[in-house]
């Protein structure tokens, strides 16, 4: 059986390719096991951001990718997209440590 | 000493509800059990406690469980109709471990039959009328002090055991006006339990036989009470372990505590060769026909069931050991009948006494049943 | 940690939902709602019936609970009239707020019990696999309705103007800010509120009707909610693709039927319980 092949999301390339790294760094932090890979946040980032990939915390075994960080500039339509509290932008440090713990 | 009154049967059940602490009413109007939410919608503002006539009898007996989840003790009542509309929430409330009182005066059945007749033609429905495996509480008065300790006693299981409990009536009871001495209040007890403490929300977890630690809403604790099967947490599960542990545990919690359920009394038991087995106003024209029986030297005795659920098993079976003959007495077509033949060994004659045509026993057809034994 | 997530339950997770589904991000703005109001949880309680939307409760960090189909608004009337000061939410999906708990959501508006529900409308019958509701479109397939459905939609909203609801909104979850400002507004309203959300089931309703995957039937949700104004101004024949958004219906002075009961019916027992005492005794 051949292995099933992830296709990235050309429209996020797409809108990537027309953008520049951000002059800020942005954190996203990814819950993987609340993630199911639906790819709205996908879909919504402005700056084609995020990619899908195989993961094995995931609960579908697909999380979101943070793709390419440099280029997140923190509008957190990702975050608000979200349907399962999976994404978080800029969250404080310490909670993080909780969240992953 | 107590206040004496002439009061209807419904009136009585009312004001005994309030006497054990009920301080919300949700119901619909049914007969021949509407007495009872009339009464409920004068006295119960008067105290500055809830009443609310609700669309229908699923509405009434879903915010009497709302209620009793926000810290009330709730009442409703209806009749034969009224309580098949109410079993899905039955088994909510019993699915919750919530407390909540039901009273069903029943009326002829099946379906609008007889709205204005007695009949005892639900006994069976309260034990099995909502789907899934079940225990529950039916107690049934007969007499009118009966009807006002009966309904104490319901309010007091359902706390004591967080179950609904159902008050079995009939039309006769309901609506006869009779005398009755009203206790006084201190007189009554009335169960009650110390605030629970519970620990990381295991709001069901406890040993087979006991109560769970369940607390009500708005106590500090976020709890969460579902209809679907749950773990320790209340929260949903299929896991099968969990699952058959929490029916054992729900089965149990009443089975295992039978010596504070089962309530009955005997007349002329001791040295009796007949034994009649009734409840409610077959029970009164039983123990008048038992009476004239032994005036003319007939050996009967009645064993008058109010607890009706669970079936006094335990307790026949002890007297099936000298009592061979058993004439069940009921206004149906035959069901607790079916309960003290499943009881009853080989060797004993048990016979019944069946009506269902809406007109009830009179001790001369009771004594005529006694003597073709 | 965000503010909203103090009102999430995050034992319970992950949700249940399927990848995409609306359920998800009403539950955030829900939350986000209780954050910017500053309640606290303890006072809060969410009730639900049967379906996707019925699952909710378990997921908000107060006072829950799950019961039958249809009949949500029976208990929290029960918990309204027995702690009128409590927050109550209801969360019901189409069916359980409009077929089988049509006749208790006409009452609750009625009454206008203090209840803050939230109406999912997705269309479908999800949890049971995809049967036709009373709000699926005219025309859509559904495994009911294999050859088309017959039946009009219930317009939901309007329909609770006509029963006497004294605060109406409906929003989509594509709008979650809107639909957050929306839900908080409905809080605060004392009588009955009712936010009607238009949310996507993409894996039972748009699988079956081109729409499969969450951002194509997103993409049709947001294209057919427009302003009460604009709505206003469409003609007739359009009006049927378009639903209007925002506060629709929204009366401030109507008294809750709690504060009535208190204010009205007690007093009135009790003077008449005075006037016959000094009858009797």
């Amino acid at each position: 059986m051949e292995k099933f092949e992830r296709q990235a999301n050309e429209e996020a390339l797409a809108r990537r390719a027309k953008k520049k790294p951000s002059p800020k760094q942005n954190k996203i932090t990814l819950v993987p096991v609340y993630c199911k890979g639906c790819g709205l946040c996908v879909d919504i980032c402005p700056t084609g951001t995020l990619q899908l990939e195989d993961h094995i915390e995931g609960k579908f075994g697909v999380v979101v990718k943070i793709d390419a960080p440099e280029y997140c500039i923190g509008c957190k339509m990702c975050e608000q997209r979200c349907p399962d509290f999976a994404l978080f932008v800029n969250y404080d440090e310490e909670e993080e440590k909780v969240k992953n713990g | 000493m107590g206040k004496r009154e002439v009061l209807q049967g419904n009136i009585i059940a009312a004001k005994a509800a309030i006497a054990a602490g009920c301080n919300f009413y949700a119901g619909y109007p049914i007969t021949p059990s509407s007495e009872v939410a009339q009464y409920m919608s004068r006295e119960l503002p008067k105290l500055g406690y809830d009443f609310i006539q609700m669309e229908d009898e699923i509405a009434s007996l879903g915010a009497c469980i709302g209620a009793s989840l926000a810290g009330k003790k709730s009442l409703t009542a209806t009749s034969g109709p009224g309580f098949s509309l109410m079993q899905e929430h039955l088994g909510m409330a019993v699915m919750g471990e919530i407390p909540v009182v039901i009273i069903n005066v029943m009326r002829g059945g099946p379906s609008t039959g007889l709205p204005t007749k007695p009949s005892q033609a639900d006994m069976m429905q309260a034990r099995w009328g909502t789907h899934g495996d079940h225990p529950i509480i039916a107690v049934y008065p007969a007499f009118s002090e009966e009807i006002y300790s009966e309904t104490i006693r319901a309010f007091n299981l359902s706390e004591r055991f967080w179950t609904p409990v159902i008050i079995l009536m009939d039309e006769v009871i309901g609506k006869a006006h009779e005398d009755i001495e009203i206790p006084d209040l201190k007189e009554i007890s009335i169960y009650s339990e110390s605030d629970h403490v519970v620990e990381d929300l295991n709001i069901y977890d406890r040993e087979i036989g006991e109560n769970p630690p369940r607390v009500d809403f708005f106590k500090g604790y976020a709890i969460h009470i579902d209809g679907l099967e749950h773990d320790k947490h209340g929260w949903p599960t299929t896991e099968p372990d969990v699952v058959q542990k929490m029916q054992t545990l729900r089965m149990q919690k009443i089975y295992n505590n039978l010596d504070e359920i089962i309530k009955y009394k005997e007349f002329y038991m001791d040295d009796a060769e007949i034994m009649i087995f009734s409840f409610g106003v077959s029970a009164r024209s039983s123990l008048a026909a038992v009476q004239m029986a032994r005036e003319q030297g007939i050996k009967v005795g009645l064993f008058q069931a109010l607890t009706i659920w669970p079936f006094p098993k335990r307790e026949l079976k002890e007297r099936f050991k000298r009592i061979k003959k058993i004439l069940t007495v009921e206004m149906n077509m035959g069901q607790m009948k079916y309960e003290v033949e499943r009881v009853a060994s080989d060797d004993i004659d048990t016979r019944a006494l069946l009506r269902a045509n809406g007109i009830p026993f009179t001790p001369q057809e009771v004594l005529k049943a006694i003597k073709e034994f | 940690m965000r503010d909203y997530e103090r009102y999430i339950r995050y034992r319970t997770f992950p949700t249940p939902w399927c990848p995409g589904c609306g359920d998800g991000i009403i539950l955030k703005a829900i939350a986000m709602a209780f954050a910017e109001l500053e309640l606290d949880p303890n006072e809060i309680i969410v009730v639900s019936g049967i379906g996707c939307s019925g699952r909710m409760p378990t997921y908000f960090n107060t006072n829950t609970l799950h019961t039958t189909h249809g009949r949500a608004l029976t208990f929290a009337t029960g918990i309204k009239l027995a702690r009128p000061e409590k927050t109550v939410v209801v969360i019901s999906g189409d069916g359980d707020a409009l077929a089988i708990g049509g006749n208790h959501l006409i009452h609750a508006a009625r009454r206008n019990i203090g209840i803050k529900m939230i109406l999912i409308n997705n269309g479908i019958y999800g949890m049971t696999g995809g049967q036709v509701s009373p709000l699926t479109p005219q025309s859509f397939i559904t495994e009911t309705t294999p050859y088309g459905n017959i039946e009009p939609k219930f317009l939901a909203s309007e329909l609770l103007i006509a029963a006497k609801a004294s605060f109406v909104a409906r929003e989509t979850i594509m709008r979650l800010l809107p639909l957050k400002q929306v839900i908080k507004k409905s809080f605060q309203h004392s009588g009955f509120s009712v936010v009607e959300v238009i949310s996507n089931c993409h894996i039972n309703l748009g699988r079956r009707n081109k729409m499969k995957d969450p951002i194509t039937m997103n993409k049709w949700i947001a294209s057919r909610s427009v302003s009460k104004a604009e709505f206003e101004k469409l003609p007739p024949e359009e009006r049927n693709h378009k639903y209007p958004v925002g506060i629709l219906w929204e009366e401030k002075d109507r008294l809750e039927y709690s504060e009535l009961y208190y204010k009205h019916i007690v007093p009135s027992a009790k003077e008449a319980a005075k006037k016959s005492e000094g009858k009797h005794e």
